[in-house]
């Protein structure tokens, strides 16, 4: 940008009409040097339908890029951005057969017969970044890696129904399955990322963890990955030679930002992208010049989540929560529409259960237990659980009193918290109020030792991830139902559901399976989640899938009109 | 002198000893580990796996009898959220936190000095009313709200400086050498600025009262006597005198500015060790919270050896 134009725009220093000392005139030129920021040299120039430079401020670094072992938000964006799948996942997230799945690496695929294999016919002009083509072997070798005991990837448990990967041609893999699944297309096509073989077949499996070169991804995606500066940036550029077309933008800077920071940079246009703005600052937002409001709905729910078991003595029943009845009383007793409109204002959406909304087998018509304090009172008397001295009820000598944990990472969370603890406070329910940071809540949570929280889930499209969750499989070591939560009828309704291989019965399944739960109550559903981003006005945003915004970054773009100086350094196109 | 050296050297390895072996365990009694981070896929099978492949299911004193001798041939471990050694971390961080730090101790003694000594010559006048309640205001302040405070004016509603980072993200790579310097000391400004308000504030308080006890002695009012200028008794005499407790300051300082390093780092996204400690206490990242604990004491007890030596040089009595 022009100096003088920089100055003359908002500078308040003018030119002195008298003369003025050498020392004087040294400190204020200095001074709106500093203030002004400075030009930049001339780069090459981007100019025409593609270019610009996208700033994400990012809320924190990535913790890994090799994707086996990719488990954080930074790392799936940054993988899902320089590598690719065989094919993607359509914008409805359907999980069943091949339907809506649009070819990627793989141009076509051919069912075998019994259905127990899968060839891909690789698109012959795919290369990786380093200019070596795509081959079968790539795939056999993504898959052993992803599925290899020794590299312990969180994505091996969801490969299991994958027997082999073989290689017919250079150009056809063929996917062997150990059973026909109505999800088996679905396993391989959007949870085995394809790696070049070529790149890290050498490294040792138990190496792979801590390998320098696993720190630099290789991938056939339309941007390519430049740099990390571990902790403060990290840099993709458009692939110019890729296969599927380059990336819109030039360059993508993903930058950790503390949050105070990183929506000031945002609305001072410092930044270009913040994934969840601050809620109470979203109004900001409409009147700012640099940047707009994007209101996402996302693939995730919260819950406050009552432990079934004592987190003291874990093999004993909870001595609260074990009652269906306390569960259910607790449950009738929060105004989930009340406390909505308080943490969200008029942007929250109510959960319905355990699943968001956005998932096609969501259920908005389920019977959850309706807000009453009065059923709910009645319910906890006829538990024995009377109203004692102080206001707190009691049953055998033991208050009704239990602690409620809270991430202090989550404002919402927190909120949500606070809220709870004075509803039960009215039904004669005291809740100690627990704020954790993440590390020390998954700790606890992982460790079964807590009575209640305020969680999250953010399941796969399929309902396989509802099993991880909610059914009896997903309690211990291989599962995440940290509430240890069990009901057998559940977990068939959720098998029948998860072997269908007709999206309505799959419908018809889970939805009985999570009125079931609801039933149970062994949670109180409070919202799915929803969350603003900030973007600058000079982009231009693509389609964003519920569960990545990132999907189509690709073809987000800047137009040239609206390029401002870190738009215009260009590229130098890539030859192969 | 040789031997206060080398005896304070003999303590302050003792103190970094110290200081590692609690840093040591205090970290890893914490709840959670570096992979305990909120990730929906991993299991506590793959976390366990995990847990396993780096060490961290053995023993406590195990582990710690391992890192001890690592850290004996310089190797201070791995950092899992940086993914790169803890020695090359800290070798970028370092010279960071120095420089910010480093320019905000001087420009904090220079600033607070001169005001102290205004404030004592003026005792009771306007200048010395209004600018002890201003520095009390910001000496009573935290260093993150005022950190946040200098952000919401400087980068948002008067957006003259950038909000955080240590250079352009995009630009500076491209920029001529001075166009880089004047980038760098653009991202320097309010970060220094945070830390300089506050440090200054109390040193200034430190100066005032150090001048008000040498103001009304005999060489002063001999020195005044003689008919020397009342500049040249201030700064001369008086300030000189009034210093020696300041160098003490000097060594008590630099812990204070590493602590609030940490906070006005993270407020404005500047990756020294304060960005770096917050992270890494955040993700349990074992070795790199130790090695930050180590390196910071190492930098406090070098700030009060040097403290010591000034004194000892500028006060004659010490050395005799």
């Amino acid at each position: 940008m022009d100096l003088a134009a920089m100055m003359s725009a908002w500078s308040p220093y003018h030119p002195p009409t008298a003369p003025v000392s050498m020392r004087s005139s040294i400190v204020v030129i200095a001074v709106v040097t500093i203030l002004s920021g400075c030009s930049s040299k001339e780069g090459p120039q981007s100019a025409g339908a593609t270019g610009g430079t996208m700033i994400y401020a990012a809320p924190a670094d990535a913790i890994d890029l090799f994707p086996p072992y990719v488990s954080d938000l930074i790392g799936r964006i940054v993988q899902d951005l320089v590598y690719e799948r065989l094919a993607e996942i359509g914008p409805a997230l359907q999980t069943i057969g091949d339907k809506g799945f649009a070819p990627l690496l793989a141009k076509s695929w051919t069912w075998a017969p019994d259905s127990l294999s899968i060839a891909f016919a690789l698109d012959p002009q795919a290369r990786f970044h380093d200019g070596k083509p795509v081959t079968a072997s790539d795939v056999r070798y993504s898959f052993k890696v992803f599925s290899d005991p020794k590299v312990g990837s969180p994505t091996a448990p969801l490969l299991t129904n994958i027997d082999s990967v073989s290689v017919r041609d250079s150009l056809t893999p063929v996917v062997w399955f150990k059973k026909r699944t109505p999800e088996q297309f679905y396993d391989v096509a959007y949870q085995l990322i394809i790696m070049p073989e070529h790149a890290f077949g050498s490294i040792p499996p138990e190496q792979l963890h801590t390998s320098e070169i696993t720190r630099k991804p290789i991938g056939t995606g339309r941007f390519r990955f430049v740099k990390w500066d571990a902790g403060t940036r990290l840099e993709l550029i458009a692939d110019t030679a890729n296969y599927r077309g380059r990336a819109k933008l030039d360059r993508l800077i993903i930058t950790p930002v503390a949050p105070a920071a990183a929506a000031t940079q945002v609305l001072s246009g410092q930044a270009d992208f913040m994934d969840i703005f601050p809620l109470d600052q979203a109004p900001k937002l409409d009147s700012s010049a640099a940047a707009r409001p994007l209101v996402r709905p996302q693939a995730s729910y919260a819950f406050m989540g009552m432990n079934q078991f004592d987190p003291k003595a874990k093999k004993n029943a909870h001595p609260i929560f074990s009652d269906v009845r306390v569960r259910r009383a607790l449950s009738m007793s929060v105004d989930r529409v009340g406390m909505l409109r308080n943490v969200f204002g008029g942007m929250g959406r109510l959960a319905h259960g355990p699943f968001p909304m956005v998932f096609s087998y969501g259920d908005s018509t389920l019977r959850i237990p309706a807000f009453d304090t009065a059923a709910a009172r009645s319910l906890l008397d006829s538990a024995g659980w009377k109203v004692g001295t102080g206001g707190i009820r009691v049953k055998n000598g033991r208050p009704l009193r239990f602690t409620l944990l809270v991430p202090s990472s989550s404002v919402p969370r927190l909120r949500y918290g606070v809220l709870l603890q004075d509803q039960f406070r009215k039904l004669g329910v005291q809740v100690d109020l627990d704020q954790l940071d993440p590390g020390a809540m998954q700790a606890r949570v992982q460790g079964y030792d807590f009575d209640a929280l305020v969680g999250g889930y953010t399941p796969d499209p399929s309902p396989s991830g509802t099993k991880q969750n909610w059914s009896t499989a997903g309690i211990g070591p291989t599962g995440q139902n940290y509430l240890r939560y069990s009901n057998h009828a559940v977990d068939a309704l959720l098998d029948s559901a998860t072997s269908s291989f007709d999206p309505v019965k799959l419908k018809s399944y889970s939805s009985a399976a999570f009125q079931r739960i609801i039933d149970d109550a062994p949670a109180i559903w409070l919202y799915d989640f929803v969350v603003v981003s900030a973007v600058n006005r000079r982009i231009t945003t693509a389609p964003m899938r519920v569960d990545e915004w990132w999907a189509n970054l690709a073809d987000w773009s800047i137009p040239a009109d609206k390029r401002i100086d870190r738009d215009r350094i260009g590229l130098t196109p890539v030859k192969r | 002198m040789r031997r206060l050296f080398v005896a304070r050297l003999a303590q302050s390895l003792i103190v970094v000893l110290i200081v590692t072996t609690i840093s040591f365990f205090v970290i890893r009694s914490a709840p959670g580990d570096p992979f305990s981070y909120d990730a929906p896929n991993v299991t506590p099978a793959i976390r366990e796996h995990w847990r396993a492949q780096f060490g961290y299911d053995r023993p406590l004193p195990e582990q710690f009898a391992r890192y001890v001798t690592s850290a004996a041939h310089g190797q201070l471990g791995y950092s899992f959220q940086l993914h790169e050694d803890v020695s090359t971390a800290l070798a970028q961080a370092i010279p960071r936190t120095l420089l910010l730090t480093g320019v905000s101790l001087g420009l904090s003694f220079i600033l607070g000095l001169v005001i102290g000594v205004a404030q004592a010559v003026r005792r009771g006048r306007w200048f010395d009313r209004l600018s002890s309640g201003v520095l009390m205001l910001l000496y009573s302040l935290p260093d993150f709200w005022g950190a946040l405070m200098v952000l919401l004016v400087f980068a948002y509603w008067w957006p003259i400086l950038p909000a955080g980072n240590i250079v352009d993200q995009v630009l500076h790579d491209y920029m001529s050498p001075w166009q880089a310097f004047i980038d760098r000391v653009r991202h320097l400004v309010l970060p220094v600025a945070s830390l300089t308000l506050l440090t200054m504030a109390g040193i200034s308080r430190y100066q005032r009262a150090a001048m008000l006890e040498v103001l009304p002695s005999d060489f002063i009012r001999t020195a005044r006597a003689k008919g020397l200028p009342e500049r040249q008794i201030i700064w001369r005499h008086a300030f000189r005198t009034a210093l020696t407790p300041m160098v003490t300051m000097l060594g008590l300082l630099l812990p204070a500015l590493l602590g609030g390093a940490l906070f006005v780092e993270k407020v404005f996204s500047w990756p020294g060790m304060g960005w770096l400690a917050a992270n890494a206490i955040a993700a349990r990242d074992y070795d790199l919270v130790t090695a930050i604990v180590i390196v910071g004491s190492i930098m406090v007890v070098i700030g009060n050896v040097l403290a010591d030596l000034l004194h000892v040089a500028i006060d004659p009595r010490i050395r005799e």
